[in-house]
């Protein structure tokens, strides 16, 4: 098999060179995306920040702030943010894991990802935490529901509590919604904050979870819009993986939460028809808004192209990272319209659609098309 | 004696019978010993087990094997469940938060040498204590028997050339007086010192204790079926078990089988023992890789079970998957490994 190049970033258009290039013994490099060009809209100093009549929080100059923080959410793209830590991923043996039981990463100061440890369940599905001036807004709620297995609530509440000290709120308003409402991977928290002052719980029936969005009988159609207090997050429909599917966007951050619809794994597509027409949508979605990354409820994927880990997976060494560029939208565009009505696999670099087949079908596979990179300590490709 | 007529079967009983022998003798023959109803250790080397008188022996499986849970992180159930069938058989599981294969591993116990089959799916002693259990085994049935543990000779072996049958076997790296198999096909004929695989049955003498072994392959190429006489036995690996026999090779499989039909004709089998467990007491498959299996079927298997497969393999024709009742024939799926569907499909 032939070497992977190391990726050249002193030059893109001398990898786009080399990706055009005729020569049978050149490197493949056309799996892996371009260099984005930076477009400045981060770190620019002409840009307005902390303008008169909002104290913003990126400041801890003052020594005794008084009164509540108003953060102004207004910003030119994406605000920043990164995830620049590693997941937990399990370990050899389940039953000694030490890992953290849910990880917590800070995206921002106003968002929050959380991850559920592989070890507790092998969906190890991911929950987004936002804030805005009014209220917090929580995507998803894990698979476990025992809070001694899972504590969701607890680091919830431990999270929100923290935020509302640097901001000096004595409280804030939570709302909690699901990517979908019949999904176990993601609908089993959600119990746990039965009970909870302060907070709305969204339905997990489809026609009550639509209105609940403020979505009628047309709902695959409209669109919702949950404001949190000057940070606004857009509710689109998007059905194909579940019935009831739903997809957030987040207008301050610029990312997208997709759920199962579409994220670094075996993507088991339940209705081809409506999977394709939710994912032009949000390609439609992604020509008329800012987008920065595609975020999902889960990652599959290995680091290596097409291959991923198979269900029920505890210890995941070589996972794929959590984000998808905006560009994984055409492609699943592209492909899902390809298997509309035929069961098939189709594996890309950073996902695999399934449609029509066993949930487990070609797990240990990829595709011929795509560079063959051995898994160290992995069953070698068929 | 002449040195020169040692072979390795009485080279390995010199030092039982020459030593400990007149310490027991000693024991035996203490009144008060018998007055106060404490059984004296028994004879060391001087009473050898009769494995061929009585058999077969009984035993007993656990009513329920411990089978996972719903929270990996938080199973408290030991590492490996051992089960004593009878006073020399030891039937072993991993726990299946710490391998979803949870594979189940043999010691068979004979007056000179003890046999452990396969060795599980986890390498490392200071992840799973593989080699801590069956050294307390050991001692623990030597102590019983008044063997010693260094007298006593292990061989370790496995029933098929797949990891989650022979990883933790680097555990025994340092183990005195002990002979493992080797991860090559070659390696694991001359094992058994075969030269006609798969056809040929050979005999392992444990020290009264036959244990008979021949090819079985089918799910892989090299693969071993296992009959102990003493508790009559039968051990199919993974070439059939209660779960999903994956098949790699439907000819080499069903020619394993008609040797199991002809086998089965003049040896009495009490059950039919294999590697895992995927499948739960009302036929429901577990799929690959879960980890915890709430209402698991037993491991062990009456032999009509395996009869009736043979009667259903005979009509397979082509690749799928079978369901014969008791187990799933995956005939040629390659990873197709589950009759699952994507659980949320709609219209």
């Amino acid at each position: 098999m032939a070497p992977i190049p190391l990726y050249d970033v002193s030059s893109a258009e001398s990898s786009q060179a080399m990706a055009a290039s005729p020569d049978p013994a050149a490197p493949c490099t056309s799996s892996w995306p371009a260099p984005k060009e930076y477009d400045g809209s981060d770190g620019n100093p002409d840009a307005p920040y902390n303008p008169p009549g909002a104290r913003n929080t990126d400041s801890c100059l003052a020594l005794k702030p008084t009164g509540e923080v108003v953060h102004d959410y207004t910003t030119k793209g994406p605000a920043p943010g990164d995830l620049a830590f590693r997941w937990i991923h399990g370990s050899v043996c389940a039953a000694k894991n030490t890992d953290p039981r849910i990880q917590v990463v800070a995206y921002n100061e106003d968002t929050y990802v959380l991850r559920e440890n592989p070890c507790v369940n092998w969906e190890a599905p991911f929950t987004y935490l936002l804030f805005g001036n009014h209220g917090a807004l929580l995507i998803d709620s894990g698979a476990t529901p025992e809070a001694d297995y899972y504590p969701l609530r607890v680091t919830v509440d431990e999270i929100v509590a923290r935020w509302c000290g640097i901001r000096r709120k004595k409280s804030v308003p939570l709302t909690v919604v699901l990517t979908s409402g019949e999904d176990v991977a993601q609908n089993q928290g959600i119990g746990q904050f039965g009970d909870r002052a302060l907070t709305r719980l969204t339905p997990l029936e489809l026609g009550a979870r639509m209105e609940f969005h403020g979505l009628g009988s047309a709902w695959k159609d409209g669109l919702g819009r949950i404001d949190l207090g000057g940070r606004l997050v857009e509710v689109i429909p998007t059905p194909g993986t579940h019935k009831d599917g739903l997809s957030f966007y987040d207008t301050y951050t610029c990312l997208l939460f997709t759920g199962d619809l579409l994220y670094a794994g075996r993507v088991q597509i339940a209705n081809d028809r409506d999977y394709v027409a939710s994912l032009e949508r949000l390609q439609q979605w992604k020509q008329d808004h800012p987008l920065k990354w595609v975020l999902g409820g889960h990652v599959e994927m290995m680091f290596v192209p097409g291959r991923a880990y198979p269900r029920f997976s505890t210890n995941r060494p070589f996972e794929h990272v959590l984000q998808l560029e905006p560009e994984a939208i055409d492609e699943a565009v592209e492909h899902g319209r390809a298997v509309v009505g035929k069961p098939a696999v189709v594996f890309r670099t950073d996902f695999i659609l399934l449609n029509r087949v066993s949930p487990d079908e070609k797990v240990y596979q990829s595709a011929p098309d795509l560079p063959r990179v051995p898994v160290p300590y992995w069953r070698s490709l068929q | 004696m002449d040195l020169n007529s040692l072979n390795r079967r009485t080279f390995l009983s010199l030092p039982v019978v020459s030593v400990v022998l007149p310490a027991v003798a000693a024991a035996m023959a203490s009144p008060e010993a018998e007055a106060m109803g404490r059984f004296p250790t028994p004879a060391v080397g001087s009473v050898p087990i009769d494995f061929k008188a009585n058999v077969p022996a009984p035993g007993r499986f656990p009513d329920r094997w411990i089978c996972g849970s719903s929270s990996c992180m938080d199973n408290h159930d030991p590492p490996i469940q051992v089960n004593w069938y009878n006073e020399h058989t030891v039937f072993m599981r991993q726990n299946k938060a710490y391998s979803f294969e949870a594979p189940f591993m043999h010691l068979y116990f004979g007056n000179e040498r003890i046999l452990l089959i396969d060795q599980g799916y986890t390498q490392l002693e200071t992840d799973w204590p593989l080699r801590d259990v069956v050294d307390s085994c050991i001692a623990e049935w030597c102590a019983k028997h008044g063997r010693k543990v260094e007298d006593m000779e292990l061989l370790a072996s496995f029933t098929h050339l797949h990891d989650d049958h022979y990883v933790g076997i680097n555990q025994f790296y340092n183990r005195p007086n002990t002979r493992y198999m080797g991860q090559t096909h070659e390696e694991m004929i001359g094992f058994w010192g075969m030269t006609n695989y798969p056809e040929e049955r050979v005999t392992l003498d444990l020290g009264g204790r036959d244990i008979l072994i021949w090819g079985s392959p089918g799910h892989v190429f090299s693969e071993f079926a296992y009959y102990d006489t003493y508790t009559q036995i039968l051990h199919t690996g993974d070439m059939f078990y209660r779960g999903r026999c994956y098949i790699s090779f439907w000819d080499k499989w069903f020619a394993s089988m008609k040797r199991l039909m002809a086998f089965l004709e003049d040896h009495p089998v009490t059950h039919v023992v294999g590697c895992h467990v995927e499948i739960s007491r009302t036929g429901q498959d577990y799929p690959y890789g879960i980890t915890y299996q709430p209402d698991e079927a037993p491991m062990h298997m009456p032999v009509e079970v395996l009869k009736h497969a043979y009667e259903v393999a005979k009509t397979i024709t082509k690749p799928g998957i079978y369901f014969t009742g008791s187990v799933f024939l995956c005939n040629e799926t390659r990873d197709l490994t589950t009759v699952d569907r994507i659980a949320y499909e709609y219209d």
